[in-house]
């Protein structure tokens, strides 16, 4: 009996220092990750920096006018085409179809729409 | 067995009486120690059990964790950062890497040059292999090299060569803005605009984190100097200005002048590029400053809109004779003196006001002192040295006294804004009004108003008329003055534009010095031919981003003014 409970603390107190040592050894390693993440956020936010200022770069109006006049016919928006409010918009006419989201278009429109779709799919082939 | 036993004994209360029960029952004693321990265990390992048991079942939110806060050491750099309004970088210090060589370490001299000369064409080949052939230890090939160059060197792999890290000063936007922002040494110090004005705050250690704010709005700015350009091109004008200013904060919104420069690089830069037209520069401004001369009279109660003058014929003061650029050769009301620019009508009436009354309110709108704005390129206006009668006169309509645009538009600003007078300023601070000072009353104010839209609808200034933005100003056109007089041929024509008159949100000035007439224009180079259409073209391209909206005028606000105006 006594032999047992001297063996079951020996082995008891063994465990529980090599469990000490082991947590020692996370923490520490977790310390290290911390610590690591920590300068490679540095890192980041250096770098975040320096795209910032790219970015402004790319995106000087200057550039942005130069690309769009290159790449999209837009112009800047005529008095007529800027719309103050919601209720300055004309309300939509029952039956008129709408291209986009199938929740706006009516039904025929549809499949009149894959009827072409299906024709046009026809000729190719 | 011995680590057992030291601990039995410290529980016991008194090591005296032991010794004793010892030598009388000594398997007894034991027994009891032994029991005693193992009681006293059994209670901590319960209590412990307990603890765990309890811990597990708590709720996770309950649990306390230790307050570990990870420390990421901040980005350091020595300079603030300078935004726009909306938080556009406009200048910012980045870590750039600079090139150096050890000579002592190089193989091949003529080799090496030539490979970074490839990389580096700025780069002379035949310094470049005297440095690395000289005997000293260190050599500097070049400063602050771009990341991509930094790459390709890197990719050389000559040990001789090692790059050592530097800040370097970008503006991101280029020329853009160049005349607020300024530029800075090689060493970062602020030169000029607001890196030399606020110098001491963006250096502040404790501020660089702190970015400084502009009250500009880099979009506006840009829509601002394109199309000055494009009208300083077009009329091949030798320069130009131009503002943006909110007329309820006088924040400044864009600030242009033209022609302009780099700060990236301002190696061989001039002096004429450096030169803020808009702050530094002074110009007798003309027509504009009628408005001014109006708003003194209708506001002192010298004349109502309701009167007039007679504009028959020339006025002659002394030597000097006042005529009109747009003659109408009959009696003029005051409205219609506005609107068809009429400079003998004004002179007459600011010979009604009154020499003290005049210089007072000029005080007032602060156009006789340095305009109280956070740059150090500013100009002081040029006053006539002995303000008589014909002074008077010729001031009424801007001419003998020469402002910077900015004291134009912060005075324009305070016209038509409800009377209140504010600083102009270049950071964003959208506490300042209304604590501006009053200087004219809300109904002058809006009589001015009537009659700056009434000078576009009607008047001189129709060529501003942006379609729904109801715009309202005054052209400007005047002659520069030479040795002895005035050159009819060189002009410094402008125009000051408000919108939407109805109420009042941002004033757009824009002048051209110099420009030549063309025949999309007919030959004229004045305000109201070249300087309308641009500040026309800001507010269209300009106004749906600041967020007035285009809507169908109110014709009742001018009729009863606008009735009075007799076309012919």
């Amino acid at each position: 009996m006594r032999k047992a409970l001297m063996s079951f603390a020996a082995v008891s107190a063994l465990l529980s220092g090599a469990a000490v040592l082991q947590l020692k050894y996370s923490v520490q390693e977790h310390a290290d990750r911390m610590e690591a993440i920590a300068a490679q956020i540095h890192k980041d936010r250096e770098a975040i920096r320096v795209l910032e200022t790219e970015w402004s770069y790319l995106t000087s109006p200057r550039a942005l006018q130069e690309k769009s006049i290159a790449f999209l016919a837009l112009m800047p928006p005529a008095p007529e085409q800027v719309i103050g409010s919601v209720t300055d918009i004309p309300l939509r006419q029952s039956d008129d179809a709408v291209d986009g989201g199938a929740s706006v278009v009516r039904e025929q429109a549809i499949s009149a729409d894959s009827e072409k779709t299906a024709q046009q799919r026809g000729e190719q082939t | 067995m011995t680590l057992l036993s030291v601990k039995t004994v410290t529980p016991m209360p008194a090591p005296g009486s032991n010794c004793s029960g010892l030598t009388q029952a000594p398997m007894q004693m034991a027994k009891t120690r032994l029991a005693v321990g193992f009681v006293a265990f059994l209670g901590l390992f319960i209590l412990m059990a307990a603890r765990t048991v309890e811990l597990g079942m708590a709720a996770p939110g309950q649990r306390q964790v230790a307050e570990t806060k990870i420390e990421v050491p901040a980005v350091q750099f020595a300079r603030a950062d300078i935004v726009d309004r909306n938080g556009e970088v406009l200048a910012v210090n980045l870590q750039t890497s600079s090139l150096f060589a050890r000579p002592y370490q190089v193989k091949d001299a003529q080799a090496l040059a030539a490979r970074i000369t490839q990389i580096l064409p700025d780069v002379s080949q035949a310094e470049l292999v005297e440095k690395l052939q000289s005997s000293k230890r260190f050599v500097w090939i070049k400063r602050k090299l771009t990341p991509s160059q930094k790459w390709a060197l890197n990719a050389i792999g000559d040990p001789a060569l090692a790059f050592q890290d530097e800040e370097d000063r970008l503006y991101p936007h280029g020329r853009l803005a160049a005349h607020v922002l300024g530029y800075t040494d090689v060493d970062g110090n602020g030169l000029a605009g607001v890196e030399h004005y606020f110098n001491d705050r963006l250096v502040d250690p404790a501020r660089t984190g702190e970015p400084l704010q502009l009250s500009l709005d880099i979009r506006v700015q840009y829509a601002l100097a394109d199309e000055l350009g494009a009208a300083m091109r077009a009329h091949q004008a030798i320069g130009a200005a131009g503002l943006v200013m909110d007329v309820n904060t006088g924040e400044i919104v864009a600030m242009v002048s033209m022609p302009d420069y780099d700060p990236n690089n301002v190696k061989g830069v001039g002096d004429s590029e450096r030169f803020n037209r808009a702050t530094k520069g002074v110009y007798e401004l003309g027509s504009t400053f009628k408005t001014f001369t109006f708003a003194n009279a209708l506001d002192s109660g010298v004349a109502t809109l309701d009167d007039g003058y007679d504009a028959t014929k020339p006025l002659k003061v002394s030597r000097f004779l006042i005529r009109d650029d747009h003659p109408k050769s009959r009696y003029l009301t005051l409205p219609e003196i506005f609107a068809y620019s009429s400079n003998i009508g004004t002179a007459q009436l600011a010979l009604d006001v009154g020499t003290e009354q005049q210089q007072a309110f000029m005080q007032d709108l602060g156009l006789l002192e340095t305009a109280p704005i956070e740059l150090t390129e500013i100009g002081a206006p040029l006053l006539p040295a002995n303000w008589q009668k014909i002074s008077t006169m010729t001031i009424s309509y801007g001419h003998g006294i020469a402002v910077s645009p900015v004291h134009l538009a912060a005075g324009i600003s305070a016209v038509v804004n409800g009377g209140y007078m504010n600083a102009p300023t270049l950071l964003h601070n959208s506490s300042a009004w209304p604590n501006g000072r009053k200087v004219i009353s809300e109904n002058t104010s809006r009589q001015m108003r009537q009659l700056l839209r009434l000078a576009v609808s009607k008047g001189t200034g129709g060529r501003s008329d942006a379609r729904g933005y109801r715009v309202g100003g005054k052209t400007g056109t005047a002659e520069k003055a030479a040795a002895g007089g005035y050159n009819r041929k060189a002009l410094i024509s402008s125009f000051m534009g408000v919108y939407p008159m109805d109420d009042p949100q941002y004033a757009v000035f824009a002048l051209l010095d110099e420009p030549k007439g063309t025949k999309e224009t007919f030959g004229y180079a004045s305000g109201g031919w070249v300087a309308a259409p641009v500040v026309k073209n800001v507010i269209l391209r300009t106004a749906p981003l600041l967020g007035v909206l285009p809507k169908q005028e109110d014709e009742e606000l001018y009729q009863r003014v606008a009735l009075m105006i007799e076309d012919d």
